[in-house]
């Protein structure tokens, strides 16, 4: 009967309880006489200031009535013709070195921290898709009846949990990636996939046998191979059913790939370090990049619980 | 009282000295043998843990033998050559808990096998699945998921899947035993149609009505053994004098 208003008070109090941790936060940063600029962290976000233009190599400068400047290079390249800058800096007839500062440019350019998340967005789509080929395989050779197969893959999974991301991060970076030659991306993407993949792997095989072994049977009692069975019948049921641990191990995915700015990829985590020591705009920065964080793994669990609604529709 | 049928003359599966022994050590099958003809419909009956579904699931190699020989159809079973998914596109199988697949809908059960393993074209299977649908009484009932259907519909829906592949012979592993009583009718009457169509059957059952009514022959298997093997007018009649069999079927009474 009085469920609701019972209910209410608790929004409530839960609304009154966040109020509070806020303005503690906020009491406590005036007690170290930490001053919030938030428009500080705008230009990291946005990036709205003029973009220079300079100099490839030196050069013979005409500069005519509508600002247009046409470089005329001294070892013979083909000329340069700028045109549409907003703030000429040189004039008609200048001589002109490499590297020199010809004209800006108004420009609506996406910020350091914008261009971390897009880095972070990318490693992480990456990672996610080569961990799934790598976790697949893994839990298709765990599940297999070859010991081979089977030890290598144990191995793998133990070793991957077994150790720290981090740990497994320098170790791709320096060693393999000394031997191959690997760039940072690429360590980077190596690490996280494989570290990732063994997650993925335990998931999948627990979902495939989670699938009564009839099904199976049924798939090969009507004559399909074991691929086919695996491909048509087991697969497509595991995978539907692992999706909820499955969503968590990609969440962590992003999250972990916060470690990679250790071998200086400019990710969102390296990006923010950046950013805070150009700024001093501290606190603003760690916690405009937790909301970015934030804004990645919530749209990638809401993106998964709605392909979770669309396959629960098909049945039990 | 059982139609004569005119068998071809020819065996569909010959089983000599079939012998199961499990990993664990259960010695499920001992030295069976007996012939299958085509067209012939054979029920299997006996105690719990007498060796029926394992001697039904080495027909299609669900599981391997120990020791004997299995011969389907004139193919060895366990020759090097032989292929084991080309034989069993011919032996088509119903289980006791249906096993359909559930993330497909009753119409794609059907045509998942003839589209991959025997690579029909998608128009013709389509339209087979619902002659088969049509014949087993389901064809209002394609496109939802076996969830939504009863037990004996889901049978149903697996009898006709297993007929998809065009088999020349069907196994049943207790087609009715998981069902409520009301449904075991409805999934009988589609497997006495096929009987009466010509269809090869094994089938290991409960239903003693179904046996006597249907069976060309049936088999009591007690202990892995196969003690009797015989006209079910000589099973089930007044007088049978094994005793064993006897002792079976009137606890089952
Ligand atoms: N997968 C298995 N592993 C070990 N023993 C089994 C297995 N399947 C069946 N058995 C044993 O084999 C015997 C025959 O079983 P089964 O063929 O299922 O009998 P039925 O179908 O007549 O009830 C039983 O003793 C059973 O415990
Ligand atoms: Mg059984």
């Amino acid at each position: 009967m009085n469920e609701k208003p019972n209910k209410l008070k608790w929004h409530v109090l839960f609304i009154i309880t966040i109020g509070l941790i806020s303005a503690g936060i906020y009491s406590a940063s005036q007690t170290i006489n930490y001053k919030w600029q938030w428009h500080l962290v705008l230009p990291y976000i946005i990036d709205t200031s003029p973009i220079d233009i300079i100099a490839q190599g030196d050069a013979n400068a005409a500069v005519n009535a509508d600002g247009v400047i046409t470089l005329t290079f001294d070892n013979g390249d083909p000329s340069r013709v700028i045109s549409g800058a907003d703030q000429v800096l040189i004039s008609d007839g200048d001589l002109i070195f490499e590297g020199d500062l010809l004209a800006r440019k108004e420009g609506i350019r996406s910020g350091v921290l914008i261009d971390g998340l897009y880095m972070t967005l990318k490693i992480s789509v990456i990672s996610l898709l080569f961990s799934i080929i790598i976790g697949l395989i893994a839990a298709l050779m765990r599940i297999s009846d070859n010991p081979f197969s089977k030890n290598l893959s144990v191995l793998y999974i133990e070793i991957i949990r077994g150790t720290p991301l981090l740990v497994q991060i320098f170790i791709v970076y320096f060693f393999l990636g000394t031997i191959f030659d690997l760039d940072r991306f690429t360590a980077g993407v190596v690490a996280l996939s494989v570290f990732t993949g063994a997650y993925v792997a335990e998931i999948l095989r627990s979902g495939i046998q989670s699938i009564s072994a009839g099904q199976m049977e049924a798939a090969r009692s009507l004559g399909m191979t074991y691929t086919k069975a695996m491909t048509y019948v087991i697969l497509p049921q595991a995978f539907k059913r692992t999706l909820p641990p499955m969503a968590g191990q990609l969440i962590n995915l992003i999250k972990d790939s916060s470690l990679v700015s250790v071998i200086s990829i400019t990710d969102l985590t390296k990006a923010g370090r950046e950013v805070v020591s150009g700024s001093f705009a501290t606190f603003e920065v760690w916690f405009t990049v937790a909301a970015l964080y934030l804004v990645l793994t919530s749209t990638l669990s809401w993106g998964i619980q709605r392909i979770e609604k669309r396959l629960a529709n098909n049945d039990r | 009282m059982t139609d004569k049928k005119k068998y071809e003359g020819n065996d569909m599966i010959v089983t000599v000295d079939v012998d199961k022994i499990y990993p664990n050590g259960c010695h499920a099958l001992k030295k069976v043998t007996t012939n299958i003809q085509r067209g012939e419909v054979v029920v299997i009956i006996g105690p719990s843990g007498s060796g029926k579904s394992t001697y039904l699931r080495t027909l299609n190699q669900l599981e391997t033998i120990s020791s004997g020989e299995i011969t389907v159809d004139g193919v060895k079973m366990y020759d090097d050559d032989t292929n084991i998914n080309k034989l069993r596109e011919n032996i088509g199988m119903v289980f006791q808990s249906f096993n359909l697949f559930p993330h497909l809908s009753v119409k794609e059960n059907v045509m998942l096998a003839p589209l991959k393993v025997a690579g029909r074209s998608k128009d013709e299977v389509i339209s087979e699945a619902e002659v088969l649908l049509t014949r087993v009484g389901l064809a209002e009932k394609m496109d939802i998921y076996p969830s939504q259907l009863s037990g004996g519909q889901q049978q149903r829906v697996a009898i006709a899947r297993a007929l998809a592949m065009k088999p020349d012979m069907m196994l049943f592993d207790e087609p009715t035993s998981a069902l409520d009583p009301e449904m075991v009718g409805e999934v009988l009457d589609v497997m006495k149609s096929l009987a009466a169509d010509g269809m090869t059957m094994v089938v290991v059952t409960h239903e003693m009505g179904f046996a006597n009514e249907v069976a060309d022959r049936v088999l009591f298997m007690e202990d892995g053994v196969l003690l009797v093997d015989d006209i079910p007018e000589n099973i089930f009649g007044k007088v049978t004098n094994h005793v064993r069999l006897q002792k079976f079927l009137s606890n089952i009474r």
